[in-house]
């Protein structure tokens, strides 16, 4: 966008100028911490005057888009403040909010924003004092990280190689066993039709180009002979559940491992009922992307997971009836090798490696159309009053978008690489969902495979960690 | 065959070279394993090569992204609007595919017919094609199923054709005879055997594009079953993205949108596909493309029907690349023939 004046103080050729000081965003609960400013000014407590605040009701109420929004407009860093746990005039808020900002932070640190930016603190109305002290810190640091880098392409970078995803993959199954499968398959979903178990059922049929399918919905028994199975069945088929429901009681879906726990999260965000659904559960040889195996494959089994209702492998088609709530997900990722060596990196080169990839972005929003856990009926960069993500299609409103579709799924992700893998641009989605996952993981235990569970980024626990907040 | 060279791939290389004096030229370049145009430093970082394409089309460069059409400022208590600069430096857009290049055409009917669009005029005033043409389809590649060819061309102003480990640079228009202008020195004329690689190329590409052709008069059965029940089926699996019209070489949507704070604003035009629910979206919240289905029939109606000319040509130019990155592979090809089929079957007003 043209020049906001806040972005003035930056100088073309990258030298930060003499005499620069950073532009800090606050925002800051109307309750404790907005109320600590004003005590810190009634006790006429000095403090330096970088920082501009706006007043949210709480930190419940801080979206990371409002954080976002701020670097976007030329913020150098970004400092949120409210209530002591314990203290939220909305008995929860802030617990919620520590939650949201623990893992948002890790991702903004994974994509190239150096942490000495982005600061939480927790300021009572009486801490007039200790807000004076915030500032001050906050200011000393934000100077030290200097201006925020750019948001354009980073002309003339090198790149970096990441590290080469490896790993066994699922058993392999020769065109005889598929074949048995195929047959098993095309049994099974004929049976769910005439014993009217379902009213439809979803599936891939053959595609047109070489080694492609297509999601296929079939009412008649006659056209389950289309279902097909093997490496070319990549489309999560959780993501028609939603309009197939509407017209039909009940939907069976034919599902691999990976595509579970997108399943599993429908029901648990309360999508749709356990009741209408009927799990098709299928051995798989892995997808193909490419030349090889999909990298969700590497370290995947291909077994069927126990949360299906039907079971069909090459032995046959057995009625599956464990117990959901032991179900976890495989631990082990090819990913996270390369996740490590990013993070080891500089965040500059962070910043750059990611930059380039937003950049291609071309806002096609497949990503969120393919997504089985994308179901809001309008997505949030769909709404234009306000218009919190720009709608132009070039760096800031990308990087934007590409953040906040993350954010959106942190904790509730299950990494079935569909975003990563519709994006014509080939932004590296799956490495990102991949860290938040982890992240998640790490601070509030596993994203299990249970219906019943509860998202970790919708609940809190009083002692969950803040060594990061002031 | 006055205007046509054979080339080595080194004096092709030391021509792009010059070409980067006073043009900014944009060729296919590889980042991130993504093949794309983009602007270019040095002649090696382009990659030309007898076939393959791009991941998406150049027209961005041509239609960008999105563009500023006007920018306002608040400053000292008055509003001080600015028109963008029209776009002045020369730019090459270098080994354009056949279809690409003819896409461009396509978008200059859109946007030059009529009343001429300031910015995209100034754009086009200021580009020179330098195409390439195929020595080998793609598996999505279907260009003579639909009217093109992979030696096309139209929208080119200077052409390649591959010879082997050679090209042959042949000049089509004026604006490409002024590229060449100044660098044809030591350069070996075609022969008559060079000339005839082309229908060579033609019949050999030609030969793997397996698909059947698309009927012009199909537009007018599509058009007269427009109601059919068929295409609520042909497209129950489309997911409402846009792949298909952002990677398209003809596609030419657009939507307006605003990006202002509390100091500056600017208005700009960005893409938008007919396959979004908000395209048709009403302020009163009425949508006359409710569901994807009618949304994903625009689409496909809009390259294969709604041509005024018989003689027109089909606004898909055959690239293929809306089938291989559908998310849900859906096949643009097979569904104008299933639908076709369908209606010619079952007559034109089969319910859904």
């Amino acid at each position: 966008m043209t020049e906001a004046n806040v972005t003035a103080a930056k100088s073309e050729a990258g030298a930060v100028p003499e005499n620069w000081k950073p532009h800090i965003v606050a925002l800051v609960c109307n309750w404790c911490s907005y109320a600590g400013a004003d005590m810190a000014g009634t006790t006429r407590r000095e403090y330096p005057a970088n920082v501009r605040m706006m007043r949210f009701p709480c930190t419940g109420r801080m979206s990371p888009l409002m954080i976002l929004r701020a670097f976007e407009q030329g913020a150098d860093g970004v400092l949120v403040s409210g209530c002591h746990p314990g203290d939220c005039h909305y008995v929860q808020g802030n617990l919620v909010a520590r939650r949201r900002f623990t893992i948002f932070r890790s991702l903004m640190d994974f994509i190239g924003v150096d942490l000495k930016r982005l600061h939480f603190a927790w300021v009572s109305a009486a801490e007039g004092h200790k807000w004076a002290k915030v500032v001050s810190e906050v200011t000393t640091s934000v100077q030290e990280a200097g201006p925020l880098p750019s948001f354009e392409h980073p002309e003339g970078w090198g790149g970096i190689d990441l590290p080469e995803m490896t790993g066994s993959g699922p058993q392999e199954l020769d065109e005889q066993r598929l074949d048995a499968i195929r047959a098993n398959l095309r049994k099974a979903a004929s049976e769910v039709l005439t014993t009217e178990r379902a009213g439809v059922v979803i599936g891939y049929g053959s595609g047109s180009l070489p080694d492609q399918t297509h999601p296929v919905l079939i009412t008649k028994t006659a056209e389950c002979e289309k279902l097909e199975w093997g490496q070319g069945c990549r489309n999560n088929l959780g993501a028609y559940v939603g309009s197939a429901l509407e017209k039909h009681e009940r939907v069976a879906v034919v599902a691999k491992t990976c595509d579970l726990g997108a399943i599993s999260g429908l029901i648990r965000e309360g999508q749709l009922r356990r009741d209408q659904l009927l799990v098709i559960g299928v051995q798989c040889p892995g997808v193909r992307d490419g030349s090889g195996l999909a990298t969700k494959c590497l370290s995947c089994s291909g077994d069927p997971h126990p949360i299906c209702d039907l079971v069909v492998t090459v032995e046959g088609v057995q009625e599956s009836c464990e117990d959901p709530s032991a179900a976890a997900l495989d631990t082990p990722d090819a990913r996270d090798e390369q996740i490590a060596y990013l993070e080891s990196l500089p965040h500059e080169e962070r910043w750059q490696y990611w930059q380039r990839q937003f950049g291609r972005c071309l806002r096609c929003y497949a990503c969120r159309a393919a997504c089985p856990l994308c179901y809001c009926s309008t997505c949030i960069t769909d709404k234009h009053r306000p218009q919190w993500v720009p709608t132009s299609i070039d760096h800031p409103g990308n990087s934007t978008w590409n953040i906040i579709r993350a954010v959106h799924l942190a904790g509730r992700c299950t990494g079935c690489d569909e975003c990563a893998r519709v994006c014509p641009a080939d932004i590296r989605l799956d490495l990102i969902n991949r860290k938040l996952s982890l992240e998640v993981e790490r601070q509030y235990g596993k994203i299990g495979l249970d219906p019943e569970e509860k998202s970790a980024l919708v609940d809190f626990r009083m002692e969950d960690s803040e060594e990061f907040i002031l | 065959m006055e205007s046509s060279w054979k080339l080595t791939d080194t004096q092709l290389r030391k021509w792009l070279s010059g070409l980067l004096d006073g043009n900014s030229v944009v060729a296919p370049v590889e980042e991130d394993g993504v093949l794309l145009f983009r602007p270019i430093a040095s002649e090696d970082q382009a990659v030309v090569k007898p076939s393959g394409k791009t991941r998406w089309s150049p027209k961005e460069f041509l239609f960008p992204r999105s563009e500023a059409l006007y920018r306002y400022n608040f400053k000292g208590g008055t509003v001080q609007l600015e028109d963008p600069p029209v776009p002045e430096e020369h730019q090459v857009l270098f080994g354009v595919r056949s279809c690409d290049a003819s896409g461009l055409v396509r978008l200059d009917e859109i946007f030059l017919s009529g009343t001429k669009d300031r910015l995209y005029a100034a754009r086009r005033e200021n580009t020179t094609v330098v195409s390439a043409a195929c020595a080998a389809a793609d598996v999505e590649c279907f260009c003579t199923a639909v009217g093109y060819s992979p030696v096309g061309e139209e929208g080119s102003d200077v052409q390649l054709v591959p010879l082997g480990e050679d090209w042959m640079l042949r000049v089509l228009t004026d604006k490409g005879r002024d590229l060449v202008s100044d660098a044809g020195d030591g350069w070996t004329a075609a022969t008559a055997k060079d000339g005839k690689r082309i229908a060579e190329l033609e019949k050999s590409v030609a030969g793997q594009i397996e698909r059947s052709p698309v009927n012009r008069e199909w537009s007018q059965v599509l058009e007269e079953g427009f109601e059919h029940g068929a295409w609520d089926r042909l497209a129950q699996h489309c997911l409402g993205c846009s792949v298909c019209a952002y990677v398209c070489p003809s596609c030419s949507c657009f939507d307006m949108n605003h990006e202002a704070n509390a100091w500056c604003g600017e208005q700009c035009r960005s893409w938008d596909a007919c396959t979004f629910p908000l395209f048709t979206h009403h302020a009163s919240g009425h949508n006359p493309r409710e569901t994807k289905q009618e949304r994903y029939r625009q689409r496909v109606l809009h390259k294969f029907a709604f041509r005024e000319e018989d003689e027109d040509p089909f606004r898909c130019v055959g690239c293929g690349r809306c089938v291989s990155l559908c998310p849900a592979g859906l096949d643009i090809v097979n569904t104008v023939s299933a639908a076709v089929e369908a209606i010619r079957e079952e007559g034109a007003d089969a319910a859904r």
